[in-house]
Formats: structure tokens, sequence, C-alpha cells
């Protein structure tokens, strides 16, 4: 054991600089919150006001006027409803990927080729199909069309899934096969052993799993913006929303940002120990 | 298979499912989604790109035209300014990523206290929607309520139309993307150093090394592998950059910022012109798909095997 060198001038330096940078990059979330707290007359000033008088006016106003309940129930609807066939079908398909390397790899890579599609790739596609299937007796009653929940859910679960299926696949990965092997030797059927042995070992690696899907349908616009109008509108729709012909009210705009961001953020930082693994799509442990 | 398994697996033949069947099940539901999901919009893609599908001329999906759109697609100036520009955005803003992001990554890592709380903070772009947070920026780049104009003209410098000028812009659209973007390859790169070998690094102190030997010899060849990554991951995400453009400067002022994510969706959304647009985006996932292929595919493989060799 080392003793720990004595505290030095560049110890203190470094932190300095640090919280600095910290800073810059902490000023655009600090500048979203505090104008979603002033009045009007505080934010169409120059120079801008740095003390103010909060008012929750503008939250009042995203509520009751902008309809953002609204834009937010759409948003958890399509989420939840995605994220969830995306780990039953994923959490199966990874676990086969690890454990018997189905495809050796080839399958895999496919299913990341998918994920790194551009979105505007396979959107007028998208368009075009959910406008005709919208039209059958069928697509209206699972909700598939245009400006229909149901579609966005389709579209968040084809964009999910692979990156699912690849953060998926490193947390089983990190599960001993002798563990199951040694079930296997108790009587336990493949099955069993993966239900009662495997699922609960890598419930932390699914729940992260989950957070990220969620993250990612709640932050997405493209698909949003193309594929809806009005009904189904999301919650980064409506942020963009108040950017209207006339003009923009920058207050709301402020408070529907601040709605949308923050939730986000406490869940990044509940993720914080697998943030890593998650953006590298499992190939960094961190 | 392990060989020494074989025979006991040979013993089990008799149950229903064999390893291989139960296998694909397991694989099964995933790969329906995708290929039904994906695949079908792409052979839609490849079947729009060779027929005529104007919807302001009133007819959905027209005649076939055969290689009509894609010959049109490569002489259509606009699209392969767009593909100029987001190239120049991307190389842009991934090598400031890159360079701010590593050094960063060195400092959080040499810091004595609150290493922790100050790793966590840089999480928060990263989890902000670019769509809202750039609204926001758009207001902090006003000339003339933008925070942004008053901090500059506070130090004595001009004030700027940042989203206003043909220069300005794409700038302002690079310095959105290594804000939300730079914590990402600090967090890497960080990761990476934490995971480095101690032995290295005292033998080198005891052998008197530089810090600029250490630094090259040691450190970057080992960070090699997960600095590689990030910037591939970076340049694939940003060559598709869509939401600060679309929410900032809608490819505005003129064209200036319009990406090739952008272009492509104004000609399929504004003019209507599926076809050009399917021809488009199908040259775009093309050199997407290869480059991925040729360079994350080694990398995603390189950092799995030594996942697994622990």
């Amino acid at each position: 054991m080392r003793t720990k060198p004595p505290i030095t001038a560049r110890d203190l330096v470094l932190l300095v600089l640090a919280i600095a940078v910290l800073i810059v990059f902490m000023f655009p979330i600090y500048w979203m919150i505090t104008t979603s707290f002033k009045s009007s007359g505080d934010i169409l000033v120059n120079p801008p006001r740095w003390t103010f008088r909060p008012t929750w006016q503008n939250y009042v106003y995203a509520f009751e006027v902008a309809n953002f309940g609204g834009y937010i129930r759409n948003t958890l609807i399509v989420a939840l409803i995605s994220t969830t066939i995306v780990l039953v079908v994923g959490t199966l398909a990874a676990y086969s990927f690890a454990r018997y390397n189905v495809g050796g790899g080839n399958i895999m890579f496919f299913i990341l080729t998918t994920r790194m599609m551009p979105a505007v790739a396979v959107v007028f596609p998208f368009f075009l199909i959910f406008k005709t299937v919208g039209s059958t007796g069928v697509g209206q009653f699972l909700q598939l069309g245009l400006d229909r929940l149901g579609t966005l859910a389709v579209c968040y679960t084809v964009f999910n899934l692979p990156f699912a299926i690849w953060l998926l696949h490193s947390f089983f990965q990190d599960i001993p096969a002798e563990l199951e092997d040694s079930a296997r030797m108790d009587g336990y059927s493949r099955w069993q052993a993966l239900w009662r042995i495997v699922f609960p070992l890598a419930a932390p690696g699914i729940a992260v799993t989950a957070i990220f899907c969620l993250l990612f349908s709640w932050n997405e616009y493209l698909f949003a913006f193309v594929l809806t109008r009005d009904l189904a509108t999301t919650i980064t729709l409506g942020v963009a929303a108040f950017w209207t012909q006339r003009g923009v009210d920058w207050g709301p705009l402020s408070a529907a940002a601040t709605i949308c961001v923050v939730p986000m953020v406490a869940f990044a930082l509940l993720l914080q120990r697998y943030i890593v693994r998650g953006l590298t799509f499992g190939a960094v442990r961190g | 298979m392990n060989e020494t398994q074989a025979p006991s697996a040979r013993a089990k033949a008799a149950r229903p499912l064999s390893d291989r069947w139960y296998s694909y099940l397991l694989v099964a539901p995933s790969l329906v989604v995708i290929l039904f999901f994906a695949l079908i919009p792409l052979f839609y893609a490849v079947y729009v790109a060779f027929h005529a599908a104007d919807l302001t001329a009133g007819t959905f999906i027209g005649g076939f035209v055969g290689l009509d759109n894609f010959r049109d697609m490569l002489n259509n100036d606009l699209f392969w300014d767009a593909i100029g520009r987001t190239l120049t955005i991307a190389v842009a803003a991934v090598c400031a990523e890159m360079i701010l992001g590593t050094a960063l990554a060195f400092l959080v890592n040499q810091l004595r206290w609150f290493r922790g709380p100050i790793r966590a903070l840089f999480l928060l772009p990263l989890a902000a929607a670019p769509a809202a947070v750039s609204m926001i920026w758009r207001y902090m780049y006003d000339n003339e309520f933008g925070v942004y104009n008053a901090l500059t003209a506070g130090v004595g410098l001009p004030v700027v139309n940042w989203l206003g000028g043909a220069r300005t812009a794409p700038l302002a659209i690079i310095l959105f993307d290594i804000w939300q973007w730079t914590p990402f390859v600090m967090l890497i790169v960080l990761a990476g150093l934490q995971a480095l070998p101690k032995e290295p690094f005292e033998a080198a102190e005891l052998d008197g090394a530089r810090f600029w030997m250490v630094l090259r010899r040691l450190t970057f060849p080992m960070l090699a592998p997960v600095m590689s990554l990030v910037f591939v991951l970076r340049a694939i995400d940003t060559f598709r950059l869509y939401d600060p453009v679309a929410t900032m400067t809608m490819g505005g002022p003129g064209t200036a910022t319009e990406t090739v994510s952008y272009y492509v969706y104004r000609v399929g959304l504004k003019y209507f012109r599926m076809d050009q647009a399917s021809a488009m985006s199908l040259l775009v996932l093309f050199a997407i798909v290869v480059f991925t292929g040729l360079a994350l595919r080694p990398l995603m493989r390189y950092h799995a095997e030594r996942a697994k060799r622990g």
C-alpha cells in the first residue's frame, strides 16, 4: 500500500480547470432551466438578465394551452410498447448469440448494420408503406398508419432492437456458461436453466437496456416528425412546435424543453456505470 | 461445439430439439422483426427508385423508369454539395470532439478530488434530446437576445449573427455537436485510461522515461482500439446528422447547413419526389454499410474478443 502523495498546487490547478470546462458544458442546460422560469419581459431583453423573479407561467402554458401532457402520454405509450417488444424478443436472441454463437458473428453484424442505417433512408419507405396500411381495416385496428401511435411503436422497435441485442449480448457473455451447465446437471431443462439461472443474473443488464431504449425513443425526432401530424405527436416535436410561422415563445419552449430533458438526465445518472457500455453497443465494458 | 462434449451431445439426440434448432428458435423472433421491418422498406426503396414517384403529379407510384432516378441523382449538384457540406461538418466536429474529449479524459483522470461527480455531470449533454436542446441553442445564438453574443460582447468581441450568416451557421451546428458529443469521447477514453494496466507505466517511471515518451509509446498505443471505436461511431453518427439542422437552421441560411439527411428529407417530403429521395437514400445507405463493414466490424470483433479474454 502506497501512502497518498501530499497535496500539490497541480492538484488544485487541475480541479479548477476541470470545473471551468464543466461550467461551459453545463451552461446551455442552466440557461434552459432558468429561461423556463422567466417571464417574457425577462426573456426578450438585451443584454440578457441573470437575475429575475421566477414564475410558473411557462409551465402552466405548456400544459394548459399547448397540450404538453398529451405529448408526454403519446411518447410514453410508444416508448413502453416498443421497449417491451424489444426486451422480449431481444433478450432471447442476445442469449442465443452469446451462448450458441448463432451465425458465427455474421448475423450479429448484419443486425448492427441495420442500426447504422441513416433514419432518412428508411423513413420514406415507412411513410409510403404506412400510408397504404393505414387505409386498411387491419391497419386501423392496430393503430398503424400515418399519425398513429402504433406506427411509431413499430419504428422504435426496429430502431432499438439491434442496439438491445448487442448490449444484452455483452451482458450474457459476462455470465459464465458453467453456472448453466451445473444447473443442467441438477436436472434443469435448457429453458428452466435460462429462466431460473441466467435471466435473474442478467436482470441488471436487462434493466439497463430497457432504460436506454426508453431514452432513445423519448429523444427520437426524425421518425416522429415525418410520420405524425397531430394525433400522435411526441415530446420532441412538441418542443419544436413552439417555433411557429408567427414567431417563437421562448418561455414556454424552454419549459417544454426542460420537461423533455430533465427526466432523461435523471435516467442517465442512473445509468452512469453502464453508459460507456451502452453507447458502444457493449464493446467497451467501462 | 467442443470436441470432448460430442458423445454426451449424441446421447441427448433423442431430445425433441437439438441445441442447434433451439438456438435458432430463440433468434427467430428478432430476425423476423428485423428482416420484416428493415428489409421490406429497403426493397420498397429500391422499387420506388426505379419508378417515377412524383407525389405532386398525382400518381402515387408511376411507370418503370430504369436508372433515370440514379442518373438524375449523379447529375444533381445540390445533392453532391450536401454531401460535401456534411463531410466538412463531420470532419470538423469529430476532430474537435476527439481532441477535446481525449484531453478532457486525461484531465479528469488526473483529478484528485470529485472525479466521480464531475464525470457524472458530463453525462448531461448526452442525455438531452438533440431536437429539444438545439431549440434552446437557437435562442442562445439569437443575435438580438442571445446570451452568447452578450458574453462575447462582454469581452469586446463584435456581435455575430450566428444562425443568419452562411459562414457562421455551419460553425454554429459544429459547436452544438461538439457540446453534445465531446462528453461521449471523454467518457469512453476515460474508461480506456482507467482500464490500462499499471505495470508498464511503473516500469517506465523506474526507467526514467519522459512524459511525452510514455504518452507516445505506451498510453496512446494502448488506447488506440478504444479511440478508433469512438472515432468510427462518431463518424457514422455525424454523417447522418439531422436533428439540430432541422430544428436550429432548417438547412439555412440558403443551403449553408443543409446536410445529406436534411436534403434527402426535403426532396422527399417538401418536393414530394419520393423517387429521387429513394435513389439518394440508397446511395447514402450503401456508403454507410460499406464504411460500417470496413471500419466498425473489425473493431467490434476486436473488442468482443478482448472482453472474452477478460
